[in-house]
């Protein structure tokens, strides 16, 4: 396999509170090929917008490594801590809050090309602020406007017009269309898609929504309370998956298929305290079939080809 | 239209909204029933209207600015909109009640959780002091949260708890009627799930009659019977779930359902609705829909067209279903 364009290795953040260290990251490994994406599902408070955010220097990791086509980028200087945020962006979850309500399109846009010093006059700058326009869909006419005056999806096409301002290769999406309706999501969506085509880009998509995930992903990594429980191929986690949560968070989703009911895993009691949590798996409270050994730490393990889990029980309960 | 078994029935319900300049029109002629013991769901995008149509029918429309110039909602033979205000309040918390969207500004703060859920008991069942607590208890328990946390305050609750209480306040007199405004949105899909469930088990138990307002397809396929999709402050579409899903026909619904990932089949693009949902200060002539509409034709800038009956029940305002459905046999013979 060639060098995967993105790679964490038992990456953790840990936050320290009042009550105690609140593992919000732990202990997370996987890949990303080049040009495709990485859809990071799990519920609030999982840890998957704080895994992003610390992959791309945006929050400082507290162990592990973070590489990027191959060269270990986990400690940086200013310098070259310059260089890579120009190659990895973010597109932010509320368009509401994300950009400067007292900047302008343009301004809003403009700004990463006036601080890249890549272009040396305002005309160049003023064109490629016109193609990134352009390339995002939103007209000519706004440039001047401010976001107030956009709906949510125009201001989300902003803020991914700012992303792609200096070419990046890898791009966060944290969760980039869940404050949008169903019409204009799929418009958000497609745009991704085109973008990705277009340019060759890197995405993990961070979500909630298991249906898009399915969608936009090639590959699915599933957290639970900071920890990786199961990651796969994307068609292939929803028709089999492994670990009880993933089973149960896919049982949960309402299906629009109205003459197939699906049965449904019900999950007793709510998520526990992600401060100081004990070692072994964290979702052995709410498992139907937690054991004295769930109580250990899990080790991810490649069960079928490309299929990783964090489950000790997995392979005796898939019967492989 | 007087019909006996209908619990609700709404009539050419109209919400308008005025501000200094301009009137925004978020209801227009809305027209449904409720059977007792079933469920309605509205289904629309932010800004459908669907809100407004909740809090008309309890009105607990912030008037002004909202008026209602026309309109009969009426529930169990009574006008509500003509009723007096006292008794509308008798009404309100105890035969109608409702589930808000947001469980984090729907509680108060600095009062007990407990205390909240009592305060509809007593007000409403005239019952002592102890009697009101020994209820909300039990309606905390009810929703599936020890009765030891009546003392506590919302911040100490998590998000799907929180909506659970709301439940517990809404379902406290045992309604006849619940309106569930986006209940599970600000929740996670399991949490979500345990909430749809608990729902439904109550109606079953306590008989509870229900409007569920949401924007989802798979919310409205689990708890439904009947399905008003909403578009502009207006019906465009309703019928059986059956009928909706199997066979929906009014091009913004068949849109609705082409925006959505599906889980179990592989679409390489989605296919939107392109454009964007009209200003409701500046609804377009005709039909509403009409900017947006793969299927407009000249007809459809200029009549507006009334619900027709499509066959058995299933209502429907377009005037291209003729050419949509040929278009769809075409495709079909293609394929």
């Amino acid at each position: 396999m060639s060098t995967p364009m993105i790679e964490v290795r038992h990456l953790k953040k840990y936050f320290d509170t009042p009550k105690g260290t609140l593992h919000a990251v732990d202990d997370v490994t996987f890949k990303i090929g080049k040009g495709k994406t990485m859809g990071v599902v799990g519920e609030s408070g999982c840890g998957k917008s704080t895994l992003g955010r610390t992959m791309i220097h945006l929050l400082e990791s507290t162990d592990g490594q973070i590489l990027m086509n191959g060269e270990d980028i986990t400690r940086v200087d200013k310098k070259q801590l310059h260089e890579i945020n120009e190659k990895m962006q973010i597109v932010f979850q509320d368009p509401y809050s994300s950009l400067n309500p007292r900047q302008t399109v343009e301004e809003i846009i403009r700004e990463p090309l006036t601080l890249s010093r890549r272009y040396k006059s305002r005309a160049e700058i003023d064109e490629k602020t016109e193609d990134l326009m352009h390339l995002v869909g939103i007209d000519e006419r706004l440039r001047h406007a401010y976001p107030h005056e956009l709906d949510g999806g125009r201001r989300q096409r902003v803020g991914i017009a700012r992303a792609l301002s200096l070419n990046p290769e890898f791009i966060v999406c944290d969760e980039p269309v869940s404050a949008l309706d169903v019409s204009i999501q799929a418009q958000v969506l497609n745009l991704l898609q085109d973008l990705q085509e277009k340019q060759g880009l890197t995405y993990m998509f961070v979500t909630h929504d298991l249906s898009v995930v399915r969608h936009i992903s090639d590959d699915i990594c599933v957290m639970y309370l900071g920890q990786l429980v199961e990651t796969s191929p994307a068609k292939e986690l929803f028709i089999r998956p492994l670990h009880p949560y993933t089973k149960a968070l896919l049982s949960a989703i309402p299906s629009t298929d109205i003459h197939h009911p699906h049965e449904r895993i019900h999950l007793k009691g709510e998520i526990t305290s992600p401060i100081d949590p004990k070692p072994g798996c964290r979702f052995a409270a709410r498992c139907p079939y937690a054991c004295d050994a769930c109580h250990q730490p899990q080790q991810l393990t490649e069960l079928t080809p490309n299929h990783f889990v964090s489950c000790c029980r997995a392979a005796e309960l898939n019967g492989l | 239209m007087e019909n006996k078994e209908m619990l609700l029935s709404v009539r050419d319900l109209t919400v308008e909204y005025t501000s200094e300049d301009e009137v925004v029109h978020a209801v227009n002629h809305v027209s449904f029933d409720l059977a007792r013991g079933s469920t309605i769901g509205l289904v629309g995008e932010t800004g459908a209207g669907k809100t407004s149509i909740a809090r008309a029918i309890l009105r607990i429309l912030p008037e002004p600015p909202a008026r209602v110039p026309s309109g009969e909602i009426i529930f169990e033979g009574k006008n509500l909109l003509t009723l007096r205000e006292e008794e509308m309040q008798k009404i309100r918390g105890k035969e109608i009640s409702m589930i808000f969207q947001d469980p984090m500004t729907a509680l108060n703060p600095i009062m007990r959780v407990g205390e909240q859920i009592a305060e509809v008991v007593r007000l409403h069942e005239h019952c002592s002091k102890a009697e009101g607590t020994k209820k909300a208890k039990e309606m905390l328990e009810m929703v599936g949260i020890p009765g030891e946390r009546y003392y506590e305050y919302p911040h100490q609750f998590s998000g799907g708890m929180k909506q659970r209480v709301v439940i517990a306040m809404a379902l406290a007199c045992n309604p006849t009627l619940l309106l569930a405004d986006e209940p599970t949105t600000a929740l996670d899909v399991t949490i979500q799930a345990q909430v749809l469930d608990m729902i439904r088990d109550l109606r079953q138990k306590l008989g509870t009659s229900m409007i569920m307002i949401t924007h989802d397809l798979g919310i409205v396929a689990e708890v439904c019977d009947t399905v008003a999709v909403i578009y502009a402050g207006e019906v465009v579409e309703y019928g059986t779930k059956e009928q909706i899903f199997d066979n929906p026909l009014f091009p913004y619904t068949i849109g609705l359902f082409g925006s959505l990932p599906d889980l179990t089949s592989d679409v390489e693009r989605l296919s939107p609705i392109e454009g964007l949902p009209p200003d409701p200060s500046d609804l377009p002539r005709g039909c509403a829909f009409h900017p947006r509409c793969p299927h407009a034709c000249e007809a459809c800038e200029k009549a507006h067209l009334p619900l027709a009956d499509v066959g058995g029940g299933h209502l429907c305002r377009c005037n291209r279903l003729d050419a949509i459905a040929a278009e769809g046999k075409k495709k079909e013979a293609r394929a």
